[in-house]
């Protein structure tokens, strides 16, 4: 068994360039929706449980750090999303010549924006 | 399958392209969400389209964010006993989180 090997990928080490960014950033996300997704599975539970257990997570909903968590997920699901289809395109080697990889993050970084606060003011 | 990292590399992908269109719907729902009672938020699971969708992004959801979380744990973590552990832990919280989702629809709609 390998105990000392080296670990992927070598935040420490890489230059903080848009691609190894835009990775790091889907990891950290995924991590965070991940935890999220355990959030919607308890908040469906307060409904099936009735409206006195509901009643938790309409206290809960209405405080000023819920909504932060909430303007978070938004922001990180939409490049959750995004960066992730990007991935899938380039599954099929799809957009990865460097030109296009650079402005395919600009345009997440675009259509996450747009689509949060679209989301947010509608 | 315990192994098979192809497989999961794959799985990991198809998860992907269900949950595009899933997470679309389910976000879009969440903007009416926020004006919902409870009597609403019952409806709205007592349907069985509704309930379908949801029961299907939160099993997509979750075998995508198990995966996920593996390969991170592989990745980062050096130790083997800690990579052990943490595995298990993505595990049970995944198993766990699958039997509140699939009780609380069972409830909303088998038992309503």
């Amino acid at each position: 068994m390998i105990t000392n090997r080296p670990l992927s990928p070598h935040l420490s080490i890489h230059k903080k360039i848009l691609t190894s960014v835009f990775s790091i950033f889907h990891r950290i996300t995924g991590i965070g929706l991940s935890v999220g997704s355990v959030l919607i599975a308890i908040w469906v539970s307060l409904i099936a449980l009735g409206p006195k257990f509901f009643f938790i997570f309409e206290l809960l909903a209405s405080s000023l750090i819920f909504k932060s968590i909430l303007f978070l997920w938004t922001l990180g699901i939409f490049y959750h999303l995004f960066n992730g289809t990007r991935y899938l395109l380039w599954t099929y080697g799809l957009g990865m010549d460097l030109k296009t990889v650079y402005n395919s993050g600009y345009l997440i970084l675009f259509l996450t924006l747009v689509a949060t606060f679209f989301i947010w003011l509608i | 399958m315990k192994n098979n990292y192809t497989s999961k590399w794959v799985l990991q992908r198809i998860t992907a392209i269900f949950l595009v269109p899933l997470t679309f719907w389910f976000v879009y729902q969440c903007v009416s969400f926020q004006e919902f009672q409870f009597q609403q938020m019952k409806s709205f699971f007592e349907s069985y389209v509704n309930s379908f969708l949801f029961l299907s992004m939160m099993i997509t959801m979750l075998v995508h964010a198990k995966l996920g979380c593996e390969t991170i744990v592989i990745d980062y973590v050096n130790s083997l006993n800690l990579q052990k552990i943490l595995k298990s832990l993505i595990n049970i919280t995944t198993i766990l989180t699958l039997f509140l989702v699939v009780g609380a629809i069972f409830k909303l709609n088998i038992m309503q």
